[in-house]
């Protein structure tokens, strides 16, 4: 089993992010040279609201911030398998 | 249509809407028909703090050497958020509570409320502070058209459905005429009012501080009026958490996760909140020329000023599903960033001003796991 997942954002150049729970999707992102946005950085405030396209996510807190459908808080998530996510 | 504290029928709770329903009872939280306005009040209260415990002393010489067009946008900020705070400490808990109906609902718009109380009593601490006699400043807020002019469109939804719930509640549905003026009291022009004012309310949450908020976080950049600033982050703490449920309820309608015909009012009133939402930008565009107008300060000026609050509106936009209306999708202040991060990083204990240490945050989710090691 690989210990890194890929990750998409925006069509932008694969990045590839460490497995586990050391480190929230928007932190792993961040490590990796993506630039999201953020505010709060505990899942209430929605401002790094992501679209995902494919894959799966994990929450570690539960998110405050309204999600829709098919919408990820990569604040307070990790990856848990590949994604594509629209930021 | 009398409003009775203590409704004595028998409703269930979880089948009511969030408004516009049957009078809240009983004061329980065992069982929710939203659980967010739950987890949203132990978050409000977990921010819990107190303006005497940050200290603002060094505040008061930072101001002295301040340049005069300085002065102006620092004190002109906190006397626009000072209107701000003063609207929102009386009204959710006047207009929303006589027509709410979930009791998880009723407790949120309190706390929600009672925390913008505490933001009122800290600018007065901020402006003791730097002035022996702050009451001018105050008494000012009343006279400046430039805050009467955004006072006026701030609470005109809110108090157009007051009075109608009054209408409502003295006088029961129908066309009721007032000095001459017939006023259409229906649940659905109603419900419009309340779609509207929430709308307003959201904008408000989500747009009219950060115009101030980034001119005080352009001061802490200097290291001028820090403590101001500590305190100014933790209102931004809160008021994202507020428009965190602003949102929520506007969601929920707009999903028919709540009142089937709210959502139908919501598809009716798009247009009109979308315009809700664009003349509070422009206001707040207004508001920065007039911050600006005698000079600006090192890091900020009317530019990118505007170009922030076309930023963070679009942000807010897409949170309420409109598609983002300005051509700003960038951060222009990337700096602003770091004072809007909710602070749960554990510093030193004694800095009082730390949020994290005022409440000890406690979580009692205890999972069978947590046993693993016990030994009997």
């Amino acid at each position: 089993m690989s210990s890194t997942y890929k990750v998409q954002v925006n069509k932008l150049p694969v990045v590839e992010i460490a497995t586990g729970q050391s480190k929230t999707l928007l932190q792993a992102l961040e490590a990796a040279g993506v630039v999201l946005e953020y505010h709060c950085r505990t899942g209430f405030c929605g401002a790094c609201r992501s679209t995902l396209k494919s894959g799966a996510v994990d929450y570690l807190n539960e998110p405050l911030a309204y999600i829709r459908p098919g919408e990820i808080l990569p604040c307070v998530c990790i990856a848990k398998s590949d994604l594509v996510i629209d930021h | 249509m009398r409003y009775t504290t203590f409704n004595q029928t028998n409703v269930n709770p979880l089948g009511e809407p969030m408004f516009f329903g049957n009078s809240v009872n009983v004061a329980r939280y065992d069982q929710q028909r939203h659980p967010i306005f739950e987890k949203l009040i132990e978050k409000q209260l977990s921010f819990f703090w107190r303006p005497e415990e940050v200290d603002v002393s060094r505040d008061r010489v930072d101001f002295q050497s301040m340049t005069d067009s300085e002065k102006h946008i620092f004190i002109s900020n906190l006397q626009y958020q000072t209107l701000l705070d003063s609207v929102q400490g009386r009204s959710p808990n006047i207009a929303f509570l006589p027509i709410v109906s979930l009791p998880e609902l009723e407790t949120w718009i309190e706390t929600w409320s009672f925390s913008e109380t505490i933001h009122s009593r800290s600018y007065t601490h901020i402006l003791r502070n730097i002035f022996t006699d702050p009451g001018s400043i105050f008494d000012d807020i009343v006279t400046n058209e430039h805050i009467r002019k955004r006072a006026t469109d701030i609470s005109k939804y809110y108090d157009d459905l007051i009075f109608y719930v009054q209408l409502l509640q003295v006088h029961g549905v129908g066309d009721i005429e007032i000095d001459g003026e017939v006023h259409d009291v229906s649940i659905r022009n109603l419900k419009r009012k309340l779609y509207l004012c929430m709308n307003s309310v959201n904008a408000l949450e989500a747009i009219r501080f950060y115009v101030s908020f980034a001119c005080t976080f352009a001061f802490a950049e200097r290291e001028v009026m820090e403590g101001s600033s500590k305190i100014i982050r933790l209102i931004a703490r809160d008021e994202n958490l507020h428009v965190t449920s602003t949102q929520h309820i506007i969601n929920l309608w707009q999903h028919g996760d709540d009142d089937p015909e709210m959502k139908e009012v919501a598809e009716e009133c798009r247009e009109e909140a979308f315009n809700i939402f664009v003349s509070a930008v422009e206001q707040e565009k207004e508001w920065a020329s007039y911050l600006f107008e005698n000079g600006s300060m090192i890091g900020l000026n009317k530019e990118i000023l505007c170009q922030y609050v076309e930023y963070i509106a679009n942000l807010r936009m897409q949170a309420i599903g409109f598609e983002p209306h300005y051509k700003q999708i960038s951060n222009p202040l990337p700096w602003m960033n770091k004072y809007l991060v909710s602070d749960n990083v554990q510093v030193a204990p004694q800095e009082s001003e730390i949020s994290s240490y005022l409440v000890g945050q406690i979580d009692s989710e205890v999972s069978a796991g947590d046993f693993g090691d016990f030994d009997l």
